[in-house]
């Protein structure tokens, strides 16, 4: 069986991708199952700090550049069964990613021999975030509960929206689209009101793949929640979603503050290593496995025959 | 899009037509938290009036299907594709008062056979000698039963009949007896205190008697 591949993105720099990335992945090593992390930060890879490792000479740039296979870049970490691939840590060598080249990733990915593969994107809806980010088994979408992040959010949904139809429509019908798009957001809006409508009746497209994206919907993670309404924030979204996009996400959970989480990265000890009996470890577990329903997990010791 | 069109409550609230009500409750708290104050989940989508009309459909929505009888009729309705814009809050709360206009009426009182008589309303004013068969009289004359008296002064129809044989053995101790006695004049429509110091006097002198 192919490896089920996450990806993790968000809107925004600095609202913890790499932390819930980092920490699915540790949390999907305890459960038994043999997970690689790949940090696909192209503009600041971060992942072996979260991990507390040293950089290492190699990273996803050879493989970027040709000049290595996946299974010689993976390296082993210090959490049993969790193995990693460096993002690019000499930037100054770094080159701009083509086209294809998410894709190409994703299948080279799924060629290896691991149960989970999580992919720690950059920040933003870039052409080759959303590359990676629509070949992925589970799209993880994080956020905080900031005004300034739930915007980008936003953004990345309609960005993710319109690289949905354009992969399904001719150029000249994609260009129709953008401009209904932009006239839908200049408009002024009474009552409900349905983009998926209003693109069928202003461009005269029909949308099926709405329907197609409904059956691998979003997953909607907010981090960093320091109170009730900060954790409600997570329906919210998903109402407005559905209300002015009509698109249907899921909110799979929230993961709480947690000032602990800041001092175990300046000790360089992953957080669900140096503290695993805190809330965070229970939220990450309850994430786990509603992203992985059917998986068999085995929590604890498991015995070996 | 036509936006005079009206929606279906379920679409409004993001519910499941066949949730369990307590869902719909929950639906409608976060909808409310949503699209009202300031929660940044609406930041850069909706505006501030937009959020008040989006507001204003959720509370319509949940006027109807927080209650339970207007959300079965809702419910009957669109089963039987009734065009949605007929459904109001309103049309259904009217509706659902003609539904139940013929509701079995209440059983008609006892005491509405009672044939007033003013020569034993004299009779009864008059006398100063009330024992246990004035007592009787008086009930039969109001045309109650043991049952139906008992049902009333919610004393048990064992002490109603001990009071109208005015037997000490059968009836608790004197200060429940008065209290017993004052409660059935009350309802037969006697002078309470002419009553009660009468029977008091006769259950004493029997106490003795014993």
């Amino acid at each position: 069986m192919s490896a089920k591949i996450f990806a993790v993105g968000a809107g925004k720099g600095g609202v913890g991708k790499t932390f819930i990335s980092s920490s699915l992945a540790i949390t999907l090593a305890k459960l038994h199952h043999s997970v690689l992390l790949v940090d696909f930060d192209l503009a600041g890879a971060n992942v072996h700090t979260n991990l507390g490792m040293e950089p290492q000479k190699t990273s996803i740039q050879s493989f970027l550049n040709g000049e290595a296979d996946l299974v010689n870049l993976s390296q082993p970490t210090s959490i049993p069964k969790l193995s990693m691939i460096q993002g690019v840590w000499q930037e100054w060598e770094q080159t701009p990613c083509r086209r294809g080249q998410g894709l190409q990733l994703v299948q080279e990915i799924r060629k290896l021999p691991f149960d989970f593969v999580v992919i720690d994107l950059g920040p933003g809806a870039t052409a080759t975030n959303l590359e990676i980010f629509s070949s992925a088994d589970e799209k993880i979408l994080v956020t905080n509960a900031e005004p300034t992040s739930v915007e980008k959010s936003y953004r990345f949904f309609e960005a993710w929206i319109l690289k949905q139809v354009s992969e399904n429509t001719t150029p000249d019908a994609y260009e129709k689209i953008k401009k209904a798009v932009q006239e839908f957001r200049a408009q002024k809006q009474q009552g409900l009101f349905s983009f998926r409508k209003y693109l069928n009746s202003t461009a005269n497209v029909s949308f099926d793949h709405f329907d197609q994206m409904l059956s691998h919907p979003i997953r909607l993670v907010v981090n960093s929640c320091r109170s009730h309404q900060d954790q409600d924030l997570g329906y919210s979204v998903k109402s407005v979603c559905s209300k002015y996009f009509d698109l249907g996400i899921d909110y799979s959970g929230c993961v709480d503050y947690d000032n602990a989480v800041w001092h175990s990265i300046r000790n360089k000890e992953p957080f669900l290593i140096a503290k695993p009996f805190t809330k965070l470890s229970g939220q990450f577990l309850a994430l786990a496995k509603h992203l992985s329903p059917s998986e068999n997990h085995v929590i604890g010791i498991k015995a070996v025959i | 899009m036509d936006t005079s069109e009206r929606y279906n409550y379920y679409d409004i609230l993001e519910i499941n037509c066949h949730c369990p009500q307590h869902e719909v409750t929950t639906a409608y708290e976060r909808s409310k938290l949503t699209y009202s104050g300031e929660n940044p989940a609406i930041y850069t989508m909706f505006n501030e009036s937009e959020a008040r009309e989006l507001l204003k459909m959720v509370e319509e929505a949940y006027s109807v299907l927080g209650n339970k009888t207007l959300r079965a009729l809702y419910d009957e309705k669109i089963g039987q594709k009734r065009p949605i814009a007929d459904l109001s809050f309103e049309s259904l709360q009217t509706e659902s008062k003609t539904v139940f206009s013929t509701l079995p009426k209440k059983p008609s009182n006892d005491r509405a056979q009672f044939v007033a008589d003013k020569a034993i309303e004299d009779e009864f004013s008059a006398t100063t000698h009330w024992d246990g068969t004035m007592l009787k009289k008086a009930r039969e004359y109001r045309k109650l039963s043991h049952d139906a008296l008992s049902n009333i002064t919610k004393i048990s129809v064992y002490y109603v009949k001990a009071l109208e044989e005015c037997d000490p053995k059968n009836l608790p101790a004197a200060v429940y007896v008065r209290g017993y006695v004052s409660q059935v004049a009350k309802v037969l429509a006697l002078d309470e205190k002419k009553v009660c110091d009468s029977y008091m006097k006769i259950f004493k002198s029997n106490l003795e008697k014993k």
